[in-house]
């Protein structure tokens, strides 16, 4: 067990030669910072996606003709609900307007407590809106000539909001052009989830034209989806510890070099091998430890704060630019990367340093 | 008592640049000695120092000091051993720049598990004997060479050991600083401390308080 001064005198070293460890220090937290980053976007993402998709029911159904989308009809909700094990089918309208000033497509769906008249939009569509002078009103272009609907209120973009008008089913349906009896989709309410991916294969059956994707299958697709963890994220890690450890051997051996003598003169009043390693393995803790804290929380300041400029757009594309990220921390990832840094962090200096340790002190006192 | 037998040091032994530095020195040191060992430089007194003190092991031989065979300890006993029966003063002092008098002087007194209370007063008590107190709270690469040596001084004698090893104390310092290096020698020995003194330097012979002379010439006790 190490004594209350000999941790104060590792500190007191470190603290004497802060210069010659300033270059590990800004090295770490950057790595820390960059990896974090990643993390916290992902994340953020991720459960934006995946608390979206928990409030949906357990089955959601589609229609194809030649492979392309195509509308359900009152008849597909009749048959389904007659199945043993589902409770209740709904029918949903959504599809995309295509604004052709912007030539973008926007996600249109139908939400039934607004009123004909009104609709709500997303902050990257008001913001959009703007740029073409449609300040509290918009004018859907149809077939049948001009709907224009009052902006109601802004909701703030998430990555499935981001690019979303909502409006009434009767006006969803007449900027889409789908009859009355017409859905974009079904969503099936199953209240024995041992039973969904069994409803969903009959489902199909029922209907071959049409896909049943349960929830879990849809969430695990988003999973994948944004798995930077697995490959993006290993792939980035192993890249940013390399430069790490490259960066870090030149100057760990020139900081060696200098302490070289300050090792051989703590070996010459008594510290043992064991005793450097310690001075060395508190020493480098402090730094490793302030450089991952400070690393993950201007990470977190960067992302959640400061909606990483730059950083997002890599991620998301330019059209989704005004989206916030939810805050969300996965600890045991960051606990993955704390193992994954500090461990190897530690070793690389501290091996260099018991080689010192072991050599002939008289020698290296001459 | 200190007893050395049949001690060898061979640098870089079975290879082309072979070279003894020690060749069969028997020597035996009683308790509250002062030795001086005499030689020219690479006669292999510096070597001896270090081996007592435990910084470099012999290539065979035993030194027996307090009973215990240094030559066979593992480091962790040897490292020990060196922080609280050793005070060594080196030639250039090795003090660690960018800590101050106070903080150099404390360094050995950090591996052992004593109160904050303990530890100041024995540093006190060290830079009072040394007679450096009153720049404790200089950094020591602002001092001058006497004023370095007395910091070292201080920094041998905070442990209370009772062996005292100085390797060419004098040779970075001007006479006057030399002189009161000599009369520290008394102090040490007032003190009943085992001194031993490597050196070249003329100041040191005949001294009246000095128990024994040793020479060492070509690696051999004369």
């Amino acid at each position: 067990m190490l004594s209350r001064n000999f941790i104060d005198y590792s500190i007191k070293l470190l603290l004497k030669d802060k210069t010659e460890y300033f270059f590990s220090f800004i090295i770490f937290t950057f790595i820390v910072f960059i990896l974090s980053t990643v993390l916290f976007i992902s994340d953020s993402i991720k459960y934006d996606l995946l608390s979206t998709l928990g409030n949906q029911d357990q089955i959601i159904v589609t229609n194809t003709k030649s492979g392309k989308y195509f509308p359900l009809n009152e008849n597909h909700i009749n048959t389904i609900l007659q199945l043993d094990g589902v409770e209740n089918v709904q029918g949903k309208v959504d599809g995309y307007y295509n604004f052709s000033q912007s030539s973008r497509l926007i996600h249109l769906i139908a939400d039934d407590s607004l009123s004909d008249d009104e609709i709500i939009v997303s902050k990257d569509i008001k913001l959009l809106f703007k740029i073409f002078h449609y300040d509290k009103e918009f004018n859907f272009l149809t077939l049948d000539g001009t709907l224009t609907k009052k902006i109601k209120s802004v909701i703030a973009s998430n990555i499935l909001s981001s690019n979303t008008i909502f409006a009434n089913s009767d006006v969803s349906r007449e900027i889409l052009q789908m009859n009355d009896e017409q859905y974009s989709y079904l969503s099936v309410y199953v209240p024995n989830d041992n039973e969904v991916e069994f409803l969903a294969r009959k489902i199909m059956d029922i209907f071959p034209n049409t896909i049943a994707i349960s929830k879990t299958q849809l969430q695990s697709y988003y999973r994948q989806i944004f798995y930077y963890k697995g490959g993006i994220f290993m792939i980035l890690y192993i890249v940013a510890m390399l430069t790490f450890f490259i960066l870090l051997k030149n100057q760990v051996s020139s900081v060696l070099t200098e302490q070289k003598k300050q090792i051989a003169i703590l070996r010459s009043i008594g510290f043992s091998i064991k005793d450097i390693i310690s001075l060395k393995f508190i020493q480098n803790s402090v730094i490793a430890l302030s450089s991952y804290f400070i690393g993950v929380l201007t990470s977190y300041i960067f992302v959640f704060i400061f909606d990483a400029p730059i950083v997002k757009n890599i991620f998301l594309g330019e059209q989704m630019e005004n989206i916030i990220f939810t805050p969300t921390v996965d600890f045991r990832m960051h606990f993955l990367i704390f193992l994954f840094t500090i461990i190897p962090f530690l070793a690389f200096i501290i091996i260099p340093s018991w080689k010192v340790a072991i050599e002939d002190i008289s020698e290296i006192m001459k | 008592m200190t007893k050395i037998t049949n001690l060898y040091k061979i640098y870089n032994e079975n290879k082309q640049n072979e070279f003894t530095a020690l060749n069969n020195i028997n020597l035996e040191i009683q308790e509250a000695q002062t030795i001086i060992i005499r030689g020219k430089s690479g006669s292999g007194k510096s070597t001896l120092l270090s081996i007592i003190a435990g910084l470099c092991k012999p290539t065979s031989g035993d030194i027996i000091i307090e009973n215990e065979n240094i030559a066979k300890l593992p480091d962790i006993n040897i490292s020990n051993f060196r922080n609280e029966k050793i005070g060594f003063i080196f030639q250039s002092f090795n003090l660690i720049s960018g800590l101050n008098t106070f903080e150099n002087v404390m360094a050995p007194l950090v591996l052992k598990k004593i109160d904050k209370n303990q530890l100041e007063k024995q540093v006190t008590q060290a830079l009072k004997i040394a007679n450096i107190e009153h720049k404790k709270e200089q950094k020591v690469e602002n001092l001058s060479g006497g004023e370095k040596q007395r910091c070292a001084i201080a920094r041998a004698l905070v442990m209370n050991p009772s062996i005292i090893l100085a390797d060419e104390p004098t040779a970075n310092l001007d006479k006057s600083n030399s002189l009161i290096f000599i009369e520290m020698l008394k102090k040490f020995k007032e003190l009943k401390k085992t001194v031993i003194v490597a050196t070249h330097d003329s100041l040191f012979d005949n001294l009246e308080f000095v128990d024994r002379y040793i020479d060492i010439k070509d690696a051999k006790i004369e």
